[in-house]
């Protein structure tokens, strides 16, 4: 920290930093998705084996020196499908989620703080897209648009803000109830000033807990986008696809479920303990205590 | 917290003592009562509408046909009909019905019963999807899309009450088999018109309390996605041997939750063709007395579609097709004790066999490759295999596309896509290779090269051959078996030389059946006959 | 007040038009047809059972039909399941499905509000962590996971409930109520937690617990109140979520609701199924999300005077 930055805002940043690296739960979720991402990147260097070579008269073995996470039942080495897995899991859970995430926070607010007629035409909007069917929506999608990456985080953005927006836009309808809203307002402050200095950042917890319920989420629907043929493709793998698969055979080669699903579960713990970490840090109510 | 505990562990413990009832298996077993899984919610339970094995299946239990199968050889045997003359020609068969038949309701079965059915399954307006079936039929086809509307001049006639003669447009020697399918089972008229016009296809006749039927069993009771009841027909004409008090149909989608219903004694049987792999491979080590693998008649296949670069060169489809090794796919993938084919029509041992023209050959197919301008893959577009999602598919679809990487050095995708998707993009024949599978109506193999004619509804390979096409015009017309056998010896070479398809295996049916399930023979057509079935504890 | 909620039934009026209009493009866009099939129909047929459905007349009378139909209450014949209305399929399935959401919202608001305030109590404790952890699993583990792993365990390995139906043998809707609803009662947790967290450090509820008052009557009459405002916006879109998301715990277990349908419809093309059952859903949504806005209008003392006097 260094002495120059005795802006107010600068420093209430740099608090909430020092208050999280406090937490030792949130830090260690930290380090382990930076572990995660870490080793994402630098799969195809590190991988230990290819993610597409088969040996089909060694399918489906369990785990052992050789086979860390055991084989598939191709015989491809879990591992690396595991591996190679988080590169699009990640990708897909923390692209999309920021789709959601941008369109979700700024529909929900507008709709909130503007209220009257542009809250219910909004929130209207909201209600079509809810109703529609989105099967049918994401087959049309693939025959439209063929198949990219950027077509499946648009695909699971636009479902996932829907419930974004509607619990924002109740948080911030109390939000704006509150007297420290009301002066501002009164005093003229213009309304994106209102909008992103005093609401957004005010609706921040459950913005953060909701987010990090989304990227599960996400992560496990693009494995039902691939089914609709949406997404990627065999021999690529995602956390997703592997675990649909795993449960299939969980009886007979329950490896074959066990480390994918512990890999994402591992994840979500840090998520977790990152974003209530981070949600405490960032509480100015808490941080008078 | 620690009294919900405390309450849980109660209400568990008291779930765990309480009296387990009795399951289905085992107050079937002891009342005559099967229990089938049988894969999905049926579209309609009349017979001339529907078009699957789910619905096959129930038709099976309620209607009855001219002619049945053995169901252990599948020999011909006489149904609703007693006995039948062929004349010399081999175009007209003329039947005898037996004079005690009768429907559910008591009504005797006449002869204009059936020809009145066949008639309404040929109504433009019903659109039977399986009209197609009695095509055979002297000016059936024409009838059917309405080219005439005077059912007389469609070769079936009523000669009396117990007489029926059919004249068919060529002698084909399969058209007994034909009249065992549900496509000719015959249903009540005064039922149909009672519900609606003749050619009305949405009715409420199959409802239970609406229904009647001539079959082994009785309509009983029809809940949507949760069961189909049938209980024992007392007017069934054979009744007395009919051993089961009667049958019900569960519609369960899932092929894991019907496994998990046969494990816990909820199902006797299931019917659906396709096990999950792993599961075969458990019951085939662990309980091989619960496993029924048996070869079908049928055929699992890649299309090529013919009319663009690369695949319009044939010499390129043949390197393909030597570079897949189908011994190690259906050994370590498909498990189920399929064969690999090396030809589109599938092995019957009863009658013809088609000889194996080609095998893996990786060397041979690198040079054919090279033949065509591919040396050693070089310049070689990356193609596209076409899939609809399945896990069966893509786990083949994988081997392929590692077989053609190693052995051609050629560069494929996968492509899966949702199943009206996909039947789309082949039909307007966007794709490179497609996966295409095809079950067999009857035991011929004019079932299967038919598939691959100019003129087909099915060719989706946009391959054609004049050739092909006269082999095929050739084979409507003969009848001598020795003849048909080299026209089917040719008609396979044409394909193995030409190579619009790359076969890889013949299916086979895998379920799981209990031992207390008698008189359930495995055959090549799938086909079991409920008459003879029963229920017998082991003795265990 | 109930200006508001005349207000908002017109207000559905113009949405479920738009769902259905937007809908029934959007089904005739996808490619492959209701009659599309392994084996090719001949092309007369085809064109005959087209007939038989009225979908060769011009798109927008067909459409207008549907609509004069609809407002008659009639859903039209399903395309697959020819001898049946999409009326009779879908109410032959509601019941079910409502039932079976309905006790897995119950379970999921019970068992996650529960383990929310627990865990709210003592922040940063292990009587925080174990119930968060556990709803970290509930939310690791989608249903169709949950699902066979409950039924393997419960079912076939300890034997103690049954594997599959609905009220077809003694306790078989426990496993698929707990499959459906962890999900949500995980979801709840955190929410409540949230939410009280928040709430609780609020003055007034400093001012209740200086005033004497004993811990649990500060928990229950004040701090839930403000506390629970989160979850429920959450049950709106839960409730909905709860219902059209059924079908995958109705696969696995069999049960005769109408969740399979809504997905079945979608991959059968069943025009008029997918129209119904959509229609069917946009209304429970509408629904539901109004019944959401008047509970957390009625909780916040605040809105209410503003979105009722107006």
């Amino acid at each position: 920290m260094s002495d120059s930055t005795i802006e107010q805002g600068t420093s209430l940043w740099q608090d909430a930093l020092r208050r999280l690296a406090k937490n030792k739960l949130a830090m260690s979720g930290l380090f382990f998705l930076l572990f995660l991402i870490v080793v994402s990147l630098l799969t195809p260097f590190i991988a230990p084996y290819s993610y597409e070579t088969q040996d089909l008269y060694k399918g489906a073995t369990p785990p052992s020196f050789e086979h860390w996470f055991g084989t598939d039942v191709l015989g491809r080495d879990q591992l690396t499908r595991v591996m190679y897995g988080s590169r699009i899991s990640l990708m897909v859970g923390f692209v999309a989620t920021s789709v959601a995430l941008i369109i979700g926070v700024l529909w929900g607010t507008i709709a909130g703080y503007l209220g009257g007629r542009v809250d219910t035409f909004m929130m209207r909007v909201v209600d079509i897209l809810y109703a529609l069917p989105f099967s049918i929506f994401i087959i049309l999608l693939t025959v439209v648009f063929g198949r990219s990456m950027l077509l499946l985080f648009l695909a699971i953005g636009a479902v996932e803000w829907l419930t974004m927006a509607r619990i924002i836009r109740s948080q911030v309808m109390s939000i704006k109830k509150q007297e420290y809203v009301e002066s501002a307002i009164s005093i003229g402050l213009s309304r994106t000033h209102i909008i992103f200095r005093y609401l957004i950042p005010n609706a921040i917890g459950p913005i953060i807990v909701y987010t990090t319920l989304t990227i599960p989420s996400v992560i496990l629907l693009e494995s039902f986008l691939s089914f609709l043929g949406l997404g990627i493709q065999p021999p690529q793998s995602s956390w997703g696809s592997l675990i649909s698969y795993g449960v299939e055979t969980m009886e007979e080669y329950p490896w074959l479920l066990i480390f994918p699903g512990l890999v994402l579960s591992l994840t979500l713990f840090s998520l977790n303990f990152l974003g209530d970490g981070l949600r405490d840090a960032l509480d100015p109510k808490v941080s008078k205590d | 917290m620690k009294n919900l505990y405390l309450l849980a562990l109660f209400f568990l413990t008291l779930v765990a003592c309480s009296d387990r009832t009795p399951t289905n298996v085992e107050t079937g077993t002891e009342n005559q009562i099967l229990h089938i899984g049988n894969g999905d919610e049926p579209r309609e339970l009349d017979p001339q509408l529907s078009t699957g094995s789910v619905e096959s299946n129930i038709h099976k239990a309620l209607y009855e046909g001219l002619t049945t199968r053995h169901p252990k050889t599948l020999e011909v045997l006489p149904g609703l009909a007693e006995s039948w003359q062929i004349s010399d020609d081999g175009k007209t068969y003329t039947f005898s019905l037996r004079t005690g038949a009768l429907w559910s309701n008591g009504d005797p079965i006449v002869a204009s019963d059936i020809a009145w059915s066949w008639q309404r399954s040929l109504m433009p307006k019903l659109a039977s999807e399986w009209a197609y079936m009695k095509y055979y039929i002297k000016g059936a086809e024409a009838f059917n899309l309405s080219k005439t509307t005077d059912f007389s001049e469609v070769g079936i006639r009523v000669i009396d009450k117990h007489t029926i003669e059919v004249v068919l447009e060529n002698p084909i020697d399969y058209f007994l088999q034909l009249l065992a399918h549900p496509s000719y089972y015959p249903v009540h008229p005064p039922t149909i018109l009672a519900h609606g016009d003749m050619d009305q296809a949405i009715s409420k006749w199959t409802r239970p309390e609406n229904w009647v039927g001539n079959g082994p069993f009785t309509l009983e009771t029809w809940s949507i996605n949760k069961a189909i009841e049938t209980k024992k027909n007392e007017q069934y004409w054979d009744s007395e041997n009919v051993k089961l008090n009667g049958i019900h149909f569960y519609p369960i989608t899932d092929q894991q939750a019907e496994v998990r219903a046969f494990r816990t004694g909820q199902i006797h049987l299931t019917y659906t063709p396709q096990l999950a792999i792993e599961k075969v491979a458990h019951y085939r080590e662990n309980k091989p007395e619960k496993i029924r693998i048996t070869p079908t008649y049928a055929t699992y296949f890649y299309e090529f579609n013919t009319t663009k670069a690369p695949f319009d060169n044939a010499l390129v489809r043949r390197a393909f097709a030597l570079a897949i090794d189908r011994k190690a796919i259906v050994e370590t993938i498909t498990k189920a004790g399929e064969k690999p084919a090396y030809n589109l029509v599938p092995d019957d041992p009863n009658n013809y066999s088609p000889k194996q023209l080609f095998e893996y050959d990786p060397e041979e197919a690198k040079k054919l490759l090279a033949e065509a301008g591919y040396p050693d893959g070089a310049n070689f577009p990356t193609v596209e295999i076409l899939y609809n999602t399945q896990d069966n598919h893509r786990k083949v679809a994988l081997a392929v596309q590692q077989m053609l990487a190693k052995n051609l050095n050629v560069q494929v995708s996968l492509l899966n896509q949702e199943w009206k998707v996909y039947l789309n993009s082949k039909r307007n024949l966007e794709h490179d290779i497609a996966r295409a599978g095809w079950i067999a109506d009857y035991l011929d193999p004019s079932n299967f090269l038919s598939i691959l004619g100019s003129i087909s509804g099915n060719n989706d390979t946009g391959w054609k051959n004049q050739q092909y096409d006269d082999i095929i015009a050739e084979l409507k017309k003969t009848t001598n078996k020795q003849e048909r056998h080299v026209l089917f010896d040719r008609a396979n070479a044409l394909l193995i030389e030409e190579m619009p398809v790359i076969p890889v295996y013949m299916y086979s049916d895998v379920n799981l059946v209990l031992p207390e399930v008698k008189g359930w023979y495995d055959n090549v057509m799938h086909l079991h006959p409920y008459q003879r079935v029963y229920l017998e504890k082991g003795s265990k | 007040m109930l200006g508001f909620i005349f207000k908002r039934v017109l207000a559905a009026i113009p949405v479920l038009f738009l769902v259905i209009l937007i809908t029934f493009v959007l089904v005739r866009l996808a490619p492959g047809g209701p009659f599309d099939e392994e084996r090719n129909v001949p092309p007369q047929v085809l064109e005959n059972l087209n007939k038989r459905y009225h979908l060769d007349d011009p798109i927008h009378v067909q459409f207008f039909d549907y609509l004069g139909n609809l407002l008659q209450g009639d859903f039209g014949p399903s395309y697959k399941y020819p001898n049946r209305s999409v009326t009779e399929i879908i109410s032959s399935g509601v019941p079910v499905t409502m039932e079976l959401g309905f006790y897995a919202l119950i379970f999921a608001v019970f068992a996650g509000s529960l383990a929310g305030i627990f865990a709210a109590l003592k922040p940063n404790s292990w009587r925080d962590y174990t119930p968060m952890s556990i709803a970290m699993i509930g939310i690791c583990v989608p249903s169709f996971v949950m699902g066979p792993i409950l039924v393997l365990i419960f079912g076939i390995w300890l034997n103690w409930l049954p594997v599959a139906g609905w009220g077809y043998a003694a306790y078989d809707k426990i496993i698929p109520t707990i499959t459906l609803g962890a999900t949500y009662a995980a979801y709840v947790a955190r929410l409540t937690r949230g939410g009280m967290l928040e709430v609780l450090s609020q003055d007034y509820i400093r001012t209740a617990r200086a005033k004497g008052l004993p811990e649990w009557k500060v928990i229950l009459f004040h701090a839930l109140r403000g506390g629970i405002a989160p979850v429920v916006a959450f049950l709106g879109p839960a409730a909905a979520g709860l219902l059209s998301g059924s079908f995958v715990v109705e696969t696995i277990f069999q049960i005769p609701g109408i969740g399979r349908f809504f997905l079945q419809a979608a991959f059968n093309r069943d025009y008029t199924m997918i129209l119904g059952t959509t229609v069917f859903f946009a209304g429970l949504i509408i629904s539901f999300n109004l019944i959401t806005d008047i509970v957390t209008v009625w909780l916040n003392p605040k809105l209410r005077k503003d979105a009722f006097e107006k």
